[in-house]
């Protein structure tokens, strides 16, 4: 839980983004600024300039390191059972990834022979890493049997339990790997999916199954300012954030382990009945997260960061948090302690096959077992008055590995003998 | 190549690495099974090296065994002679084992070229003389491929002047479904060999006038209609035959002018000589040709076999890179069977939608199958397209 006291508003930008170094993600190049004495007008680094290391021991780059702005998301299907293609695939991923982190290109943009067909595209040159981060996970069928890698399975890897409230589209559902590419430039980060993409047909192992571009993170990191979802509200107000939580909410530390440092990553398409909500009362709005949406205050307190009062009453005895408010029903007091890392993404395609804006919330949890969003995700489902306004369209469970060590790749104790 | 392409063109510095690589010189690399063994290290050093622990080796079989040891920027190494390519792995990445080729080398100046290293190429000198020479073999390899390759194009447009003059018959009878049927037979033969026979511009008119390109006249499509030169060819037939389902004075004019202009390709393209990247580079535009024509529904907008198209782009396809298979074997066995395995991946796809009594012999692409199919064709037609785009470069550059 976050009070009032670890509010983040001393800080200068400079200070909350050192202090997320220190949380755990890995800054490779800090502060040009600081070493040239230069100030830049935020007394930040040039932000095409910012860069997280891809290799190193830990967890993967791109959950506990911060959001940035956006997003774009990709999951794979294996074409075929040979634990060798999904190495190759693997290693070629990881090594690209481990440039693009850098800044760099995947190779030459225009070879010395000019018949050549070159893997890199080019689109991201002279924009710097941007801060990208990609991360890769892997689903459950990585771990069948056919696959023969049965005996390496992370423990609570599975499909994720039908949830009710559940409109599943298989199109845009399941895969057995998944890319996370975020940056502060959505050039940057969609030149790595396509790149990563290109790879998979390149070496055969993998084609796309779906692919989501987020924009406006809609959640915030250690020391990062809450966003404000599509419907208007910040999100995210009661993240984890601390190097504590983080060991105990987000990074495996049981099994195998090579395991630990892994995390399990759900990633679930929410639509947003955008034209509906719209027309909604605001204090309805205010019922509906049991927050007021211009301070971000719990409907029992002044600012932000007030604790929720969830045995509050008003006048006619009614809880003031109603029974079925999204801060109520998602909070850890009332879940056994449960929390998850949100790291999710607005999103829109643009218009649906009806006409209404087809937008959402892209959404991103990071948990030690999946078991812990299904728990929340089963209570908001049932009756979260939300409801009204959302459907789950798009879901998947990947296991994320942890990082690779240079001169290695994402996964690679999965080839190791037995 | 055309001129500019050559024009572009930079020259390989031949010894560029010399002074990077300047040291002691090598003894010749050691003889084990029968092959001179020389070992090749990928590393991340000084942006990125190729080194290998021998600089040359004695005439023979010679096997490179390639390790990435920590070059995330190098995935593919490539031994040249000149601009040919000898041999090559790819998917190299820090972290996999070991990967090797085996080549025969005559006596002689060769490089090792590793994209995306600082220091991109590396000198390799073969001494003495092999007794096979292994590179004659695959240009003859190739110049046989592309011979028969051209006996294939000439029988396919004779065929496709036979099949439009039946078409043509069965217009001129009135005849809506033999005509129908009529036009289903005539389509394959030209979606099987279009990017070969596409190019020609009757004399006198200027390249960018329609109405003097004769693939316009014979394939012109709803969706690039110019207004200025109107309906021509197959597919104004088709709209008449499929849309109305009305045999009108005008449609026996379409019919009748389309067996002009077929018979006139048929002249036209007779004697075409074609090199080896023009089977690869053809075959890489028939399977465009599936993404954006077919795939889309956009090329039988009224007759909706758009599937007997796609199954014929790829017969097409499969075609040339049946032809260069032989030499490509030679050059780089690995991408010339997965190449190789992937048209019989969609092949077998395609076997799904056959329907024997449709039009054409496949399924009606129609709206519904669209929608529930599109992005499953396009998928498999990509994982063939990707190692397909290579190969004209590894055979332009073999021959």
């Amino acid at each position: 839980m976050r009070g009032q006291d670890d509010k983040p508003a001393g800080l200068s930008r400079r200070g909350l983004f050192l202090g997320a170094a220190a949380l755990g993600g890995t800054i490779a190049a800090a502060g040009q600024a600081a070493e040239t004495g230069k100030v830049a007008p935020d007394a930040m680094p040039d932000p095409d300039q910012r860069r997280y290391a891809f290799y190193g021991t830990g967890p993967q780059a791109g959950i506990a390191t911060p959001p940035q702005q956006h997003l774009m998301a990709m999951a794979f299907d294996l074409t075929g059972t040979d634990p060798r293609a999904l190495q190759v695939l693997l290693a070629r991923w990881s090594a690209s990834i481990g440039l693009m982190m850098e800044g760099q290109p995947v190779g030459p943009a225009e070879p010395d022979r000019d018949t050549a067909t070159a893997l890199e595209t080019g689109e991201a040159l002279g924009l710097g890493p941007a801060g990208l981060t990609v991360t890769v996970g892997l689903g459950p069928r990585v771990f069948s049997k056919e696959m023969g890698l049965a005996a390496k399975a992370p423990p609570h890897l599975r499909p994720l339990v039908d949830l009710p409230s559940d409109a599943l589209r298989p199109e845009i559902s399941g895969g057995d790997l998944s890319l996370q590419a975020c940056a502060d430039d959505p050039q940057v980060a969609y030149h790595a999916v396509r790149i990563l993409a290109r790879i998979a047909k390149r070496t055969g192992a993998a084609t796309v199954r779906w692919t989501q571009l987020g924009f406006g993170r809609a959640s915030a990191g250690a020391g990062q300012e809450t966003p404000r979802n599509l419907f208007g509200y910040r999100d995210g107000t009661r993240n984890i954030t601390t190097p504590g939580q983080f060991a105990q909410h987000v990074w495996v530390n049981d099994g195998p382990e090579w395991q630990h440092g892994g995390t399990y990553q759900v990633m679930r398409r929410i639509e947003m009945h955008i034209e509906n909500w719209d027309n909604a009362q605001v204090s309805h709005q205010n019922d509906v997260f049991g927050r007021h949406k211009l301070t971000g205050a719990p409907l029992t307190g002044e600012n932000e960061f007030d604790t929720p009062d969830f045995k509050a009453k008003n006048a006619e005895g009614e809880p003031v948090i109603p029974t079925h408010a999204h801060i109520r029903l998602s909070a850890h007091e009332t879940n056994d302690g449960i929390r998850i890392l949100r790291r999710g993404y607005n999103f829109t395609g643009g218009l649906n096959a009806v006409g209404r804006l087809d937008a959402g919330l892209f959404f991103i949890s990071y948990q030690n077992d999946p078991a812990h969003f299904e728990a929340l995700q089963r209570r908001l489902g049932a009756s979260d008055l939300l409801n009204e306004y959302i459907s789950h369209t798009g879901s998947g469970l990947f296991w994320v590995p942890p990082a690779a060590p240079k001169g290695s790749y994402i996964g690679a104790p999965l080839f190791a003998a037995v | 190549m055309n001129m500019s392409s050559r024009a572009r063109r930079r020259a390989i510095p031949l010894l560029a690495a010399s002074a990077f690589f300047a040291q002691p010189a090598l003894a010749d690399a050691p003889t084990n099974n029968g092959a001179a063994q020389v070992a090749i290290t990928l590393t991340g050093d000084n942006g990125g090296a190729c080194v290998l622990d021998h600089d040359s080796a004695a005439a023979g079989p010679i096997t490179f065994t390639v390790t990435n040891e920590s070059a995330p920027a190098i995935s593919e190494l490539e031994l040249l002679s000149d601009s040919r390519i000898l041999g090559e792995k790819e998917n190299l990445a820090p972290g996999l084992p070991a990967s090797s080729f085996t080549v025969t080398l005559d006596g002689g100046d060769y490089r090792i070229y590793c994209p995306g290293a600082a220091e991109d190429t590396v000198a390799f000198t073969v001494t003495g003389e092999s007794k096979q020479r292994a590179q004659s073999a695959i240009g003859d390899l190739l110049d046989e491929g592309t011979a028969g390759y051209a006996n294939y194009v000439e029988g396919m447009v004779g065929a496709m002047v036979t099949a439009s003059e039946r078409l043509a018959a069965k217009v001129d009878e009135g005849d809506v479904e033999g005509a129908k049927a009529a036009y289903a037979q005539a389509r394959p033969f030209y979606e099987r060999i279009e990017p070969d026979v596409e190019g020609f511009v009757l004399p006198g008119t200027d390249p960018t006038d329609n109405s003097g390109n004769l693939d316009y006249l014979i394939d012109m499509r709803a969706s690039n209609l110019d207004p200025a030169v109107g309906w021509h060819g197959f597919h104004a037939v088709e709209r008449d035959l499929f849309e109305s389902g009305e045999i009108t004075d005008e449609t026996k004019a379409y019919a009748a002018e389309l067996v002009k202009n077929v018979k006139m390709l048929a002249d036209l393209s007779g004697g075409i000589e074609y090199r080896p990247e023009d089977l690869a580079n053809g075959a890489a535009a028939l399977l465009e040709e599936v993404q954006s024509g077919k795939i889309s529904g956009e090329e039988e907008a009224y007759s909706h076999i758009d599937l007997v198209d796609f199954a014929a782009n790829i017969e097409g396809a499969h075609q040339a890179f049946a032809f260069l298979e032989p030499g490509l074997k030679r050059i780089d066995p690995d991408v010339a069977e997965t190449i190789a395995q992937r048209f019989a991946d969609v092949q077998t796809m395609l076997e799904d939608y056959r329907d024997p009594d449709a039009l054409g012999g496949y399924k009606i692409y129609d709206a519904e199958l669209r929608k529930s199919d599109a992005v499953k064709l396009s998928r498999a037609i990509q994982m063939l397209q990707e190692p397909l785009s290579r190969i004209a470069e590894k055979v332009a550059t073999a021959s």
